[in-house]
């Protein structure tokens, strides 16, 4: 099954590079870069985990965005998973809205994150780490953990800014269960810059101008009335997005986990495809 | 004193706009991949030929061509939110300014 979803997501994955902007190349964390009004965005995300006990797992979400207005972009995401020598299936779904707060570019441009989640407890796409979020949650049974409800609403502070071609971003997290407290809290910081500033007369697939690298440095900072580092994980992550033609942007980020509580390791890759929904 | 305050001030706002001017002025090869970025970016709503849609002006005008060069490199950036325009924040100074340089061409 593990190997059926990696084939179908490689399938996914061809079947966008053909269809084929250059996109952001962060996985975790956000910057200040809204999707264009009237502009659709359809990724594939399939997540290899690399727990640390346990059975290897792909999660995956398919993720469609649109930029409602220039300042106020929406999201959906359709979250799967398929765990070795387990099962497979859906886990869930997430509805994302990101609100521009400044309309012009400042120094610090922040961005005020909202998003609902209605997932399950075998959901693994591990897009946010926050609380004490940590490799134990990866080894419960699929067959147990599908059967935990998570209604979650997460927050988050966006701050961003663009120096020379270089994006500094760091997003400061909230979320709790919409019935049971506390809140959970985490980070994510990045930063990221093309390869080449300038762009080129001819058009070209590989070249410099079309890859950007990306550092990106997320975790979970405890909980309400127990802020802490102790006991949390934390990971680090090389990224790389390579704009191809016609709007397909792939993106690859291997991380790795930092403390005694993280995952080994996460193998993120992303084929996007960004086009106008209306002409 | 405050007489050469106010010029130090002058000065360095002179400066500053100077270093804001196209730094491709006259480069052929920079309209070129204006063009090419123009393509990618702005044409899907302005028009192959930025000769304009329903959803976005053309931009061979004179309201685009009696900008300067700074105007339209600061419209780039920061765009117009809540009018529809994006801001193209996202590609670096250099890759804007080589968008400038193929409006002027136009």
């Amino acid at each position: 099954m593990l190997r059926l979803s990696l084939i179908s997501n490689m399938v996914l994955a061809l079947i966008a590079s053909l269809a084929s902007a250059q996109e952001s190349p962060y996985f975790v964390t956000y910057n200040h870069h809204m999707e264009e009004p009237g502009n659709l965005e359809v990724a594939i995300n399939p997540v290899f985990g690399v727990p640390k006990q346990g059975n290897r797992a792909v999660a995956s979400y398919l993720e469609l965005e649109y930029g409602a207005t220039g300042w106020w972009t929406t999201a959906l995401y359709l979250d799967g998973q398929s765990t070795s020598r387990e099962s497979s299936g859906f886990t869930g779904y997430r509805l994302e809205n990101r609100f521009r707060l400044l309309m012009k570019e400042h120094r610090i441009n922040p961005v005020l994150y909202v998003e609902f989640a209605d997932v399950n407890g075998a959901d693994k796409i591990s897009k946010e780490i926050v609380g004490f979020d940590g490799w134990r949650d990866f080894i419960e049974p699929v067959a147990e953990s599908r059967h935990e409800k998570k209604r979650e609403i997460e927050t988050k502070l966006i701050l961003s800014n663009n120096t020379r071609g270089w994006n500094f971003a760091g997003n400061l997290i909230a979320e709790r269960h919409l019935n049971a407290p506390p809140w959970e809290f985490g980070y994510a910081l990045a930063t990221s810059r093309p390869l080449a500033l300038a762009a080129t007369a001819s058009e070209c697939r590989f070249c410099r101008e079309n890859i950007t690298l990306g550092l990106e440095l997320y975790g979970g900072l405890g909980e309400e009335g127990h802020v802490t580092l102790h006991e949390t994980s934390h990971y680090i992550a090389p990224t790389i997005a390579l704009g191809l033609l016609n709007g397909t942007t792939l993106r690859v980020s291997p991380g790795w986990g930092l403390t005694g509580n993280s995952n080994r390791a996460f193998v993120r890759i992303g084929v996007s495809y960004e086009g106008r929904l209306f002409r | 004193m405050k007489r050469a305050a106010l010029l130090l001030l002058i000065l360095a706002s002179t400066c500053r706009t100077a270093q804001q001017s196209n730094p491709y002025t006259g480069q052929t090869e920079a309209v070129m991949a204006g063009a090419k970025l123009y393509r990618a970016h702005c044409a899907s709503c302005h028009g192959a030929a930025a000769e304009g849609h329903e959803t976005a002006p053309s931009l061979k005008t004179p309201r685009v061509h009696d900008r300067s060069d700074t105007a339209l490199f600061s419209f780039l950036t920061n765009g117009d939110l809540k009018g529809g325009m994006p801001s193209w924040s996202r590609l670096p100074d250099e890759r804007r300014w080589q968008i400038v340089a193929y409006l002027r061409s136009l």
